[in-house]
């Protein structure tokens, strides 16, 4: 179920992204933050109280300016003080709503972007690790693992089998394009993990796979969760963080989705009519 | 490690919280503003400098004559090659300070590595000091620096770039040494030798393991042991860095880190804040990027390099001495700033501590030969690296560019080609006999690509700021100061166990030797407690320097110190005031003793070097002249640093400015 909503809203980023592929990211980046803006406008236009919002934003600003106009009358300073508290109150009640709502595409949008944004292939010549997590009750060093490696991808070091932490690294080297996806076996079962690489400079990159659960699934929705009976609780490869460079500043990509969706949002709102 | 040694290595450590705890502070230098880099005049000639450090005209003539050398042998053969007379001392940082403002040690006040406080005769760092933030706001335990601290160059005297300059012909200086922190100018520049680690050391590795290990922590760098305890195939340890100068007493941060041993393979898995990487035993881990913080909005980043050197069964880690990032330096690294970054784009992380080589590694037996020579690998395929970068970029004006790999592999090999060395090993020899010239061949490789890259317009110039020499022997001044009354200990004071001149009478005490090559007298109105009337300071100088020029080894015969140069003979300029009183000009094979430089008192006089820093510069100059090489005819017949100095502003059109002593060279 969570698998096929991942791959609808998956299919939908592709799509959304397709034409940019070949940008700078930064474009990718503004135009899903102006999507954004959209959706959460129109969300927020349709299950908040407009009229009650306008209402009571007009009531903080009565307040204010009485603060201002009164400032020797102590009394109606303090009932001001205490009309403004209780407006802001009713403000913020009329935003929980809208905000519970816009939560869920939120969470959606916020995993895929991760897969955009987040994370860098290594290109050839680079290393990365490839980590499998087990089960705790699994006895790794009976456990029968092997690693079969497509053309591209050469394996460096032998496993280190961390038994405290039901973990397995491996250090892998990038030698060339990788189109075929690595395999896991454990105890003779093979589990498949996609490997991201190319040199488009918008990639979608999954580094985690893992086992099926409501929300794993939601948080790493790149690949088809592994089975619920395996030994495997997740593979993971260690790629190196992305940054979005804007006049030699580094930005995290949350950072510049949100700055860009909340400008774009403010900016929009006159607009669309809608009343924030 | 004798209890001796260990007494003396903590010592020396509460000596350099002396000197080092300042430097905490100067991390939170505020950045040097934005620079415009130098005007881009577009000069018909350009001139390339290849510095090599410690290149020897008696190695590289043999090399030539078999052969070994075919750049060089062309760049001679096309102009000039010539030996290139060095400073008194010729010591690198002195040595290239008189290259870069063209005039003698009395005009750029660096006379030595070590110079003396004359108010504690405690030794402190020649090249550069270090301040911290001037005012503070003490909060419970937090100390809020409420201005920046300062690093100062104390070079004095303008850098030869600086005076291209004024005229608006641009330079490139890469790493040049006695240039930290970088002086102000326009120009590109990348400080050198003399750059310390994020620590404010000159170097200090750790080494983790949980086999019994001491090391020394000598001044201004070496190294620490960490014992550390494999449990369930898992270390927990830290990494020391800077001291945090936003706490009370400004103590030491910590970065803690884990290692996962797989049960059976010889690997490992290493992880700290958001690094997880994987070792295999006798593995480099490339640079990684570590973080400090001080405060949560408040830290530094520096970068390391681990070794995994054994898993089982014992375990040895060994990490690189923390370098300064040049992404996001800590301490002025560049000229413009930004250059240091826009080198951090292109390559990623780099050495950027003064002299890179671990050689306190090697000297402990934290690495060995082989080990030691894979780190000096990486620098050296670093400087090529951007080498070809820089020569790619080089359009106009001048580019300075050094190599330290010669130098530091000299230092530590030269026991292996020299069979009279205390310290010779047959086995090693025929492992490692090879290495220096290697090393030559290596530079040839540097001057074959410069070469390649370089049009007919370019001068090429290639120099080396002193020659090398065994060191067999080490001289205890202080020790013979001490036998011939020059100096005197307070009754009661067993001479072989005194440091830092603790137990000297400074009221009976006439002459002191501090540094490596340096002996100042105790002169009333100089020194804090002076004893020396100035009217008796020529002939007691007259009278130390005739005694020491006849000092013999009992065990070889030969004369110690060929030459004891009176300073106010040999040095001109602003500041010959601030320079010892006498230079030891060491016969060859002998140098000053380990523990003499820093006012210790050693039984023996004359002792052996058993060390594997095995060679060394610093005799008398006329020993071991540096080289130089270039594509045009020089006039001069015996050339001196400073001569070429003046010759790259003569060719340029560049009047020589009067405080420049050195004559042109073309």
């Amino acid at each position: 179920m969570v698998w096929w909503l991942n791959r609808a809203v998956g299919s939908l980023f592709n799509l959304i992204f397709l034409p940019f592929s070949s940008f700078n990211p930064w474009v990718a980046m503004l135009v899903v933050s102006l999507l954004t803006a959209l959706l959460m406008l129109f969300i927020y236009k349709k299950t908040s109280n407009q009229e009650g919002i306008r209402l009571v934003k007009n009531r903080i600003k009565a307040r204010l300016l009485e603060i201002r106009l009164y400032q020797t009358d102590l009394r109606t300073q303090l009932g001001s003080q205490k009309e403004l508290l209780a407006a802001n109150l009713q403000y913020l009640l009329y935003n929980l709503k809208p905000l519970l709502v816009m939560i869920v595409p939120i969470f959606l949008i916020l995993a895929q972007l991760n897969l955009w944004f987040a994370s860098r292939p290594p290109a050839p010549g680079e290393t990365f690790l490839l980590k499998a997590r087990f089960i705790k009750t699994v006895d790794l060093e009976r456990l029968r693992l092997d690693l079969e490696t497509p053309t591209g991808l050469v394996v460096e070091t032998p496993p280190v089998r961390i038994i405290d932490e039901a973990e397995v690294a491996w250090r892998l080297k990038v030698t060339g394009p990788v189109d075929e996806p690595l395999v896991v076996q454990v105890n003779g079962e093979r589990y498949q993990k996609i490997v991201p690489a190319g040199k488009s400079r918008l990639l979608r990159v999954s580094t985690v796979r893992v086992k099926r659960n409501l929300w794993q699934e939601l948080l790493y929705p790149g690949e088809k969760p592994l089975p619920a009976d395996s030994l495997l609780k997740q593979i993971e490869l260690r790629f190196e963080p992305q940054r979005l460079h804007l006049l030699g500043i580094g930005f995290h990509w949350l950072v510049a989705y949100f700055l860009l969706s909340i400008i774009l949002g403010l900016a929009l709102k006159g607009l669309f009519r809608v009343e924030i | 490690m004798s209890g001796r040694k260990n007494e003396e290595a903590l010592k020396r450590r509460e000596f350099l919280q002396l000197v080092l705890g300042t430097s905490a502070g100067v991390l939170l230098a505020p950045g040097q503003a934005f620079l415009r880099t130098a005007g881009r005049k577009e000069t018909g000639l350009k001139v390339l400098v290849l510095g090599m450090d410690g290149l020897d005209t008696v190695l590289l003539d043999r090399f030539l004559q078999e052969g070994k050398l075919p750049h060089f042998q062309k760049l001679a053969a096309s102009g000039t090659y010539r030996p290139l007379r060095s400073s008194v001392p010729p010591q690198s940082p002195v040595a290239w300070a008189n290259f870069i403002t063209g005039t003698n040690p009395g005009g750029h006040a660096i006379f030595d590595f070590v110079h003396r406080d004359p108010g504690t005769y405690l030794p402190v760092f020649s090249a550069s000091e270090s301040l911290p933030a001037r005012h503070n706001l003490r909060l419970g335990k937090l100390n809020i620096p409420l201005s920046g601290g300062e690093i100062r160059n104390l070079r004095r005297g303008r850098a030869f770039w600086q005076i291209l300059e004024d005229h608006d012909i641009p330079a490139t200086i890469f790493k040049i040494p006695s240039n930290y922190p970088p002086v102000e100018t326009r120009q590109r520049t990348f400080s050198g030798m003399g750059t310390p680690d994020l620590k404010g050391y000159y170097g200090l590795f750790n080494y983790y393991t949980n086999e019994y290990k001491t090391v020394t922590e000598e001044y201004g760098g070496g190294g620490r042991v960490h014992d550390v305890y494999v449990i369930g195939n898992r270390v927990e340890a830290r990494i020391p860095g800077p001291n945090n100068p936003f706490r009370q007493g400004n103590p030491e941060t910590f970065v803690d880190f884990k290692v996962f041993i797989d049960p059976v393979n010889p690997v490992a898995k290493i992880a700290y804040q958001d690094q997880e990487f994987i070792l295999r035993e006798k593995e480099w881990s490339g640079w990684k990027k570590i973080r400090f913080d001080f405060i949560p909005t408040q830290g530094v980043t520096g970068i390391c390099m681990f070794y995994l050197k054994e898993v089982r069964p014992k375990f040895k880690l060994y990490v690189s001495p923390i370098n300064i990032d040049p992404a996001d330096p800590a301490l002025p690294l560049s000229t413009p700033e930004s250059y240091s970054r826009e080198l951090a784009r292109k390559f990623g992380p780099f050495f950027t501590k003064g002299l890179p080589a671990d050689t306190a590694a090697l000297e402990n037996d934290v690495l060995d030969e082989k080990e030691f020579l894979a780190q000096d690998e990486i620098v050296y395929q670093e400087s090529m690296a951007m080498l070809e970068e820089e020569l790619r970029n080089f359009r106009s004006g001048l580019l300075f560019y050094y190599f330290s790999n010669a130098d530091q592999r000299q230092h530590m090999f030269f026991r292996l080609i020299d069979r009279n060395h205390p310290a010779y090993d047959e086995k090693l020899a025929s492992e490692f006999g090879q290495v220096i010239e290697q090393t030559y061949r290596q530079m040839d490789r540097a001057l074959q690509l410069a070469m390649e890259k370089v049009d007919r317009n370019t001068v090429i110039v290639v120099m080396s700021d002193h020659g090398f020499c065994p060191f067999r022997r080490g001289f205890n001044l202080n020790t013979w100061l001490l036998r011939n009354g020059y100096h005197v200990l307070r009754p009661g004071t067993r001479p072989e166990e005194v440091s830092l001149f603790q137990g000297t009478d400074w009221s009976r005490t006439r002459a002191y030797g501090v540094g490596l090559n340096a002996l100042y007298l105790n002169l009333k109105g100089r020194e804090a407690q002076g004893l020396v009337r100035p009217e008796e300071k020529e002939p007691l100088l007259r009278e130390l320097a005739q005694k020491l020029e006849q000092v013999t080894d009992p065990l070889t015969g030969e004369r110690v110190i060929l030459k004891a140069y009176l300073t106010s003979e040999v040095y001109s300029g602003a500041y010959v005031h601030e320079a010892p009183d006498i230079i030891l000009g060491f016969n060859r094979n002998y140098r000053i003793s380990w523990n003499s430089p820093l006012g210790s008192f050693p039984r023996e006089l004359i002792e052996d070097n058993p060390q594997k820093w095995s060679g060394d510069h610093m005799t008398a100059p006329d020993l071991i002249p540096g080289v130089l090489l270039a594509s045009r005819p020089a006039r001069l017949e015996q050339p001196a640093l400073e001569d070429v100095t003046a010759g790259i502003l003569t060719m340029f059109g560049v009047k020589i400015p009067p405080e420049v002593t050195g004559r042109p060279l073309f």
